[in-house]
């Protein structure tokens, strides 16, 4: 693919993304608002039953929840509703040859610009609370990045699942909360009692090496393993690569799919 | 716009063609559905078998049939929408082909301009082409102050007519038409009928899918009759409406008897 037909393809991602929030934005009376009422929403249960309800033994348990989980929002968003994607852009599908990625693509960039807010929300969360900014937290955009690498391929798979069969779009959800429990959201990997436990679970499930860094780079001043960083977005990377091209070549096999569904 | 902006990034597959005259040829082409049967079991369903088909260059080539026939799966196959089940598909190399979409990706939460940004973007223009085409559409659809007013506020007639202004900006060489000239209130229709058989007339090959038999007699040089997933008959325009008006009265006695 060269540079044009990148940045055409780009774009058409972009628009459709920028498109759908603006639509979805004029279906609500508070529009863009809910932006930053979700995640505020979010973080008040939060300390609603930590901090007030259970009065929790850990005193920055707010802060540590609310920097694994709303992170992983971002993917378990991303990832379901990129999942039905291709199957409900039917009418188009029946009607143009677009390249059929561009759809689970579009979500996964409207969830990107839905996250920049609560990312911002966090850090004022972080702030507010007393948190002092250091250099550690210029971590956050690299982080970031390789969860944009991981949620990509995992939202293309996903969506593709769908087109085989519509089943998936339970297993997709059901998946998400599964990860939910096993990525250490409620509880700290570093608590767990066995190191090799501790370091099977940061190796096979990206998801919770990442959260563990958002919470170190943020609330703890310390650097992520940044080797483990750059392979986990160069896996990402190359597995986003795949994905593109498994559904490019799958195009009219989709089409079927779709338009017999 | 450049002739190639319809189809921005698939690459043909171009084959040898039978016929020199041929655009895109068809050599006993099946096309398959699966309906599902139980848990895990799937069963295919004949939707096209073994159609044999050459689409000549600047040709208007009209497909006719009954609701059900087949008509817009053979369209989506010659739009390289669909791959054959079995059969091939030769297409001459470098043409470029799309489907004149009515509203194609319309929401309608958005104003007409912003409908009609994204609709001529995934037609193939890049943003700024597009932002060119706006004046042009809001002219032609005669929307005025309702372009800056959200869809779900218009009327279906108002709907057809952006839908109708944005399709007319797509520029390939072979276009495919499936029902849509007949849009909006009696003024508009002639105005876009118009400006459809411009396009028509000329060089442009299309692909005209329709029922209104006046409307292919008009503007077709050759038909197909397509019947239960069969090509019955291809030929001369009147020749083959006139086939059909039999097998429309046949099917009419049939049902009376």
């Amino acid at each position: 693919m060269n540079l044009q037909s990148f940045y055409r393809y780009f774009s058409l991602v972009d628009i459709q993304a920028r498109m759908s929030l603006r639509a979805d934005a004029s279906r609500m009376y508070l529009g863009y608002l809910w932006w930053t009422l979700e995640p505020l929403l979010y973080v008040a249960v939060f300390y609603l039953v930590f901090d007030v309800i259970l009065s929790s033994g850990r005193a920055d348990f707010l802060l540590f929840l609310a920097c694994g989980k709303l992170p992983f929002m971002w993917f378990s968003g991303s990832v379901n509703t990129a999942s039905n994607a291709m199957l409900n852009a039917k009418g188009l599908i029946g009607q143009s040859r677009l390249p059929k990625v561009l759809f689970p693509l579009a979500r996964v960039q409207e969830g990107l610009y839905r996250q920049a807010t609560v990312f911002c929300v966090l850090i004022l969360l972080l702030l507010l609370s007393g948190v002092a900014p250091g250099a550690s937290w210029l971590w956050l955009f690299p982080i970031m990045l390789v969860q944009y690498l991981i949620i990509v391929p995992c939202a293309i798979f996903a969506a593709l699942l769908v087109c085989i069969a519509r089943d998936f779009m339970r297993v997709v959800s059901l998946g998400t909360v599964f990860l939910l429990f096993v990525s250490g959201i409620f509880w700290d990997v570093r608590d767990v009692a066995s190191v090799q436990t501790q370091q099977l679970i940061l190796t096979v499930n990206p998801l919770a090496f990442i959260l563990d860094a958002y919470r170190q780079a943020l609330l703890y001043g310390v650097a992520p393993d940044g080797i483990h960083l750059l392979v986990l977005g160069a896996v990402g990377l190359l597995a986003s690569v795949l994905m593109m091209k498994l559904v490019s070549r799958l195009d009219q096999w989709i089409a079927l799919r779709v338009l017999s569904s | 716009m450049d002739s190639t902006a319809g189809v921005v990034f698939m690459s043909e597959t171009a084959l040898q063609l039978a016929n020199d005259g041929a655009v895109l040829s068809l050599r006993s082409v099946d096309l398959d559905f699966h309906r599902r049967t139980g848990l895990l079991g799937s069963v295919p369903v004949p939707i096209l078998q073994r159609v044999d088909l050459d689409l000549l260059r600047g040709e208007t080539l009209g497909v006719i049939g009954l609701n059900g026939c087949g008509k817009s799966s053979l369209m989506r196959v010659l739009a390289g929408i669909l791959a054959p089940t079995r059969g091939s598909i030769a297409l001459r190399q470098g043409t470029t082909r799309a489907v004149l979409a009515l509203g194609l990706g319309f929401r309608p939460e958005l104003t007409g301009r912003d409908n009609a940004l994204l609709s001529a973007m995934l037609q193939g223009c890049s943003r700024e082409q597009a932002e060119g085409y706006l004046d042009a559409i809001l002219d032609f659809s005669e929307l005025n102050e309702y372009f800056e007013q959200p869809v779900s506020t218009y009327s279906s007639g108002m709907r057809s007519r952006l839908g109708f202004s944005t399709a007319l900006i797509s520029q390939v060489d072979i276009l495919f038409i499936d029902e849509v000239l007949a849009v909006g209130d009696a003024s508009f229709r002639q105005k876009a009928s118009a400006a459809i058989k411009e396009k028509i007339r000329g060089e442009q090959t299309v692909v005209l899918v329709s029922h209104n038999l006046q409307e292919v007699e008009e503007l077709c040089d050759r038909v197909a009759l397509i019947h239960a997933g069969r090509l019955m008959e291809l030929g001369p325009t009147l020749e083959v409406t006139d086939s059909y008006r039999k097998l429309l009265n046949d099917l009419a006695r049939s049902r009376s008897t």
